[in-house]
């Protein structure tokens, strides 16, 4: 069993290096992956470019404008449109915001009088605008304490632990791991099994003495090499490059990567016995990788979700292995806390593996 | 000992159709017994059910003495397979191919070595066994994948097809090799639609439309209808059973 399942082992590595495409989409996916993802994707909303509609155009209504975009948030610029057209920045996408200070601005300040400010948000970027308007919500409330002298009875003073940038980065790294791992292990079990069945060489190796669970393995651990060496790659360059920091143990992150592998191989096998074509396998798999990306908490937060949704997260084994990465990286999260997720992604993985091992015969149909 | 392969109204439906309708045969050990039929006639399901590939319907089998229901896995240990198409790995070596075979067959190294070379010899594969199987011309890749079946050395040897879209040349020298094997013992159980490799076959048996409509030997065929050549045979076999449905 062991010769055979080295053999298989060998075969297949000695076919991934005969394909050089394959070799260098294996190694430049993850990083064009982490680089796209650790630089565009950043769901930190900055340099917000905002018209300013300042009617008042008073000392303290240009100090106003000055705090809002003292940080690196709002960039304003002056108004170039009447205010009734202002909408037509946001369609040519030149501005995300608009800011309109009355003309009585200062005046009704100096009275303690309550004054209005507009604001106008693009929606159609609906989270863009809704952080947009919490930074501005805080600005102002600082304006009023500082210029005002305004003595607030309750004051909330926040801090992220484990990330106190809030810098997406570092949670956006470990959710790559997690994103690269299901992709490459998922898509490649399916279509290596379904490239022999296609190509005949399947049943040339089911008329030989091979046991079922040799072939599975041998077929399966390539691929979960594949998919540690991945691993490694986007960790290292996360590490090395965007400098995130890794709190926890790394004995307990790849050990239970092991675990998850065998939930996305397992699935893999399950596509590549209910299909009979490479494009077949390809579609499923991708499908697959889709929900698994969507519902795992990774660009958007499970608690957000209606939640019939939720409880479809549940069946995605992506969504336990996202807390673990991002536990154990960022948290320095140890199996006590973690050991929900762990027998979550166990149960799955045995259903998975035994069912589609069950429907892998070595007889053909 | 026992005859190599024995069938007693072997059956295979699938669905309504019915690919193979109660065959029964019986092939001696040594023998080269060839298995024709006109395209879709039923011979492939056939051999996938000998070879334990495919479960049947019903009927009873025994391959090398071994049940076909239940026993295939020690089946497979004792036959050789040759599918109709190549199916050797295109991304590998002729040599890496026979390596890979030869130890899913669990042939210690040595032993593994020495056959390689045997091959290589027998099979005159010197100058193509280090390229790349796909791009072997269709005759060497067929040489190849009978090497690839022969290394644990099966006492019968299932071949479908062996020579589709080989040049003659090519295919009277495989034909040699078969012969040699057959002298040594090897029982070799080969579908074809080439009249004239089947008149190199001990017995023949003729299938049509999944059942087996003439069994016995190529020159005793000829006599029997009163024709010369075996595909004068096959023709008017095949018309007069169109001609019942």
């Amino acid at each position: 069993m062991i010769q055979t399942i080295i053999a298989l082992i060998i075969k297949e590595f000695r076919q991934v290096r005969r394909d050089p495409i394959m070799l260098r989409l294996l190694f430049i996916m993850p990083l064009v992956q982490l680089l796209l993802l650790g630089y565009v994707v950043s769901t930190d909303v900055k340099l917000i470019d905002t018209a300013v509609y300042d009617f008042d155009n008073s000392r303290l209504s240009r100090e106003y404008v000055r705090s809002l975009t003292a940080g690196e948030y709002f960039v304003a610029s002056k108004d170039d449109l009447p205010l009734l057209n202002a909408d037509l920045a946001f369609r040519q996408n030149r501005r995300n915001a608009v800011i309109v200070i009355p003309d009585d601005f200062s005046e009704k300040l100096e009275n303690f009088e309550k004054v209005k400010i507009g604001m106008l948000l693009d929606g159609s970027n609906a989270n863009t605008a809704s952080i947009s308007l919490g930074y501005a919500g805080l600005i102002t409330a600082q304006f009023n304490q500082r210029v005002l002298g305004l003595n607030m009875p309750i004051q909330l003073r926040q801090k992220n632990l484990f990330n106190p940038e809030a810098e997406s980065v570092y949670f956006m790294v470990p959710g790559i791991v997690a994103v690269l791992l299901t992709m490459i292990t998922v898509m490649l079990s399916a279509m290596g099994i379904v490239r022999e069945r296609e190509r005949g060489t399947l049943e040339q190796l089911m008329v030989t003495p091979i046991s079922t669970i040799g072939l599975i393995l041998g077929k399966i651990i390539p691929f979960a090499i594949i998919g540690f060496v991945e691993m490694s790659i986007a960790l290292a360059v996360g590490i090395l490059w965007f400098d995130i920091p890794f709190a926890g143990s790394w004995g307990l992150l790849y050990f239970l990567s092991f675990i998850f592998l065998f939930t996305t191989l397992g699935v893999g096998m399950f596509i590549s016995t209910a299909t009979r074509t490479q494009q077949q396998a390809m579609f499923f798999a991708w499908f697959f990788t889709i929900y698994a990306l969507l519902t795992s908490g990774f660009f958007i937060p499970i608690a957000n979700m209606p939640h019939i949704i939720q409880l479809l997260t549940y069946l995605n084994p992506m969504r336990y292995y996202m807390t673990i990465v991002r536990g154990i990286m960022m948290k320095g999260s140890s199996i006590d806390i973690l050991h929900k997720e762990v027998l979550a992604m166990v149960i799955f993985g045995l259903v998975v593996f035994t069912f589609s091992a069950l429907r892998f015969s070595k007889r053909v149909k | 000992m026992n005859d190599a392969v024995v069938i007693e109204n072997l059956t295979r439906r699938f669905g309504q159709f019915t690919a193979v309708d109660q065959i029964s045969l019986t092939v001696r050990r040594g023998e080269i017994f060839g298995f024709l039929g006109a395209n879709g006639a039923g011979k492939t399901t056939a051999i996938r059910m000998l070879c334990g590939l495919l479960l049947p319907t019903s009927g009873a089998g025994r391959v090398n003495g071994f049940d076909i229901y239940r026993e295939n896995e020690r089946i497979k240990r004792s036959i050789g397979y040759m599918s109709q198409k190549f199916s050797l790995y295109p991304d590998l070596t002729g040599r890496e191919n026979i390596q890979f075979y030869g130890s899913i067959y669990r042939l210690p190294r040595r032993q593994l070595k020495v056959k390689l070379e045997e091959m290589i010899e027998r099979l005159e594969l010197n100058e193509f066994i280090d390229r790349l199987a796909g791009s072997l011309p269709v005759g060497w890749r067929q040489r190849l994948a009978l090497a690839a079946a022969l290394l644990h050395e099966p006492s019968i040897l299932f071949l479908d097809e062996p020579t589709g879209g080989v040049d003659p040349v090519f295919r009277r020298r495989f034909w040699d090799m078969l012969y040699l094997l057959a002298d040594s013992g090897t029982t070799l159980f080969v579908t074809t639609h080439y009249m004239d490799e089947a008149e190199f076959c001990g017995r023949i048996s003729i299938m049509h439309r999944g059942r087996i409509i003439e069994v016995g030997r190529p020159t005793d065929l000829m006599e029997k209808h009163g024709e010369k050549d075996l595909q004068d045979v096959f023709i008017k076999l095949i018309s007069r059973e169109e001609a019942h449905v």
